[in-house]
């Protein structure tokens, strides 16, 4: 017995920022740069009056309409930007989703990573035969982070959120995990404040973070040059650990699909494991980096546009805030 | 590597279009040394002569020479 992804969708907030506008709002960027240099042409932005539970509710609310919702014996949400420090935003989301309330919830706090994360958790439940239909959300806001005058994160992130459920089969569809995590790198994406630790301080002094680009301590805080060399260094080794523990060789994967960070880091972390461009995807162009929902926004587009077919096999790999990272392979 | 080659990539891989580049030229200076360049420098360092450029590092470059003693002047002929 084993557990297979039976299916996913995504959801995008409807406001469009597309690199001209932020050129206009930056003054001095030019948008055709912006584009070629991180393969980002628009990303989506929540209002001021959505969160990552209306995202996460709209995502779900589009898989469920094909699915029967009292099937669902089990709920995860990752977010690192919840509604509240609690309850969680699963539990909310259970009686916003109508599922029954005979189920288990709750939220996984871990950024580019999550998602292997929560395919590992769900697989470990339906093994375990404490679930058998699980349906598993990632949903991100990073923008409502963001300081206004950040113009390298602004231009990188998008916010969105995919909803995907994984459900009990007669063959294993969820193969084996490596994970990875380096809390040395805790720093190096991060807001610092806002959390208990450092309360949020209305009064934090805005700081040039690189140039022209500025920033607070309530802020998301990313240093672009180490989350560069900790990609350099992890990601080859997490995508080799996790062909070596799967017993199988890149000829045998038809598709690998990595965390869709930037697209000059990734085509050069391509290049350095010497991945195929055919079997290799990117899709920044017009989402950006949405954090834990790239690799299901990827899956779901390649899989609408014939480029993967059932019985596929997909190698995944997740790397970012914590440090963390994780990898697995699935077969569709 | 020939230092003739080093400045003729790092041109390549700084996109600098409208100036040579020598050991006196100040990167930090530049207009194209901007966030995503050094993420292109990070990679062409890396690619090039197999190590990491730390933030310390990369925040004590000015010159050409300055990159050049980080990574190891016995390393260009």
């Amino acid at each position: 017995m084993g557990c297979k992804i039976a299916g996913n969708e995504y959801y995008l907030p409807d406001r469009i920022i597309d690199n001209d506008e932020l050129s206009k709002s930056f003054g001095d960027l030019d948008s055709k740069k912006i584009e070629k240099k991180t393969g980002i042409q628009q990303r989506h932005i929540v209002s001021d009056d959505e969160t990552s539970l209306d995202m996460a509710f709209m995502a779900g609310e589009k898989l469920l309409e094909r699915y029967d919702r009292n099937g669902i014996d089990f709920l995860i949400v990752c977010t690192e930007t919840p509604d509240y420090y609690f309850p969680p935003n699963s539990c909310i989301l259970q009686e916003k989703l109508g599922l029954k309330s005979s189920i288990g919830t709750f939220d996984l706090n871990i950024g580019c990573s999550g998602y292997i994360y929560g395919l590992a958790v769900a697989k470990g439940l339906i093994n375990t035969g404490a679930a058998e239909r699980v349906l598993f959300i990632t949903s991100e806001t990073y923008s409502k982070l963001m300081h206004p005058k950040d113009r390298v994160n602004r231009t990188i992130f998008g916010d969105a959120a995919a909803a995907t459920i994984i459900e009990k089969d007669e063959k294993e569809h969820i193969q084996e995990f490596v994970f990875g995590t380096d809390g040395s790198g805790a720093g190096n994406l991060i807001v610092p404040n806002g959390g208990l630790r450092n309360r949020y301080d209305p009064h934090a002094p805005e700081v040039e973070s690189s140039e022209g680009s500025f920033t607070t301590q309530n802020n998301l805080y990313m240093n672009g040059p180490e989350v560069f060399n900790f990609m350099i260094s992890a990601v080859p080794k997490l995508f080799n650990d996790t062909l070596e523990k799967n017993g199988t060789t890149l000829d045998k994967i038809e598709f690998v699909v990595f965390h869709q960070a930037n697209k000059y880091m990734l085509d050069y972390v391509r290049s350095k494991i010497n991945i195929p461009k055919s079997k290799f995807y990117n899709n920044l162009l017009k989402t950006g980096n949405t954090v834990s929902s790239t690799i299901p926004i990827a899956l779901k587009d390649c899989m609408d546009k014939g480029l993967l077919v059932p019985g596929d096999r997909v190698l995944l790999a997740g790397f970012g805030v914590g440090l963390s990272w994780a990898g697995t392979i699935i077969q569709l | 590597m020939e230092k003739d080659k080093f400045l003729q990539l790092l041109r390549e891989t700084l996109e600098i279009e409208n100036e040579e580049l020598a050991e006196d030229t100040n990167l930090s200076a530049l207009d194209e040394f901007d966030s995503l360049a050094v993420l292109n420098l990070i990679a062409f360092i890396d690619e090039h002569f197999q190590m990491r450029l730390t933030e310390n590092q990369l925040k004590s470059i000015s010159t050409v020479k300055s990159l050049m003693k980080v990574i190891g002047s016995e390393r260009f002929t």
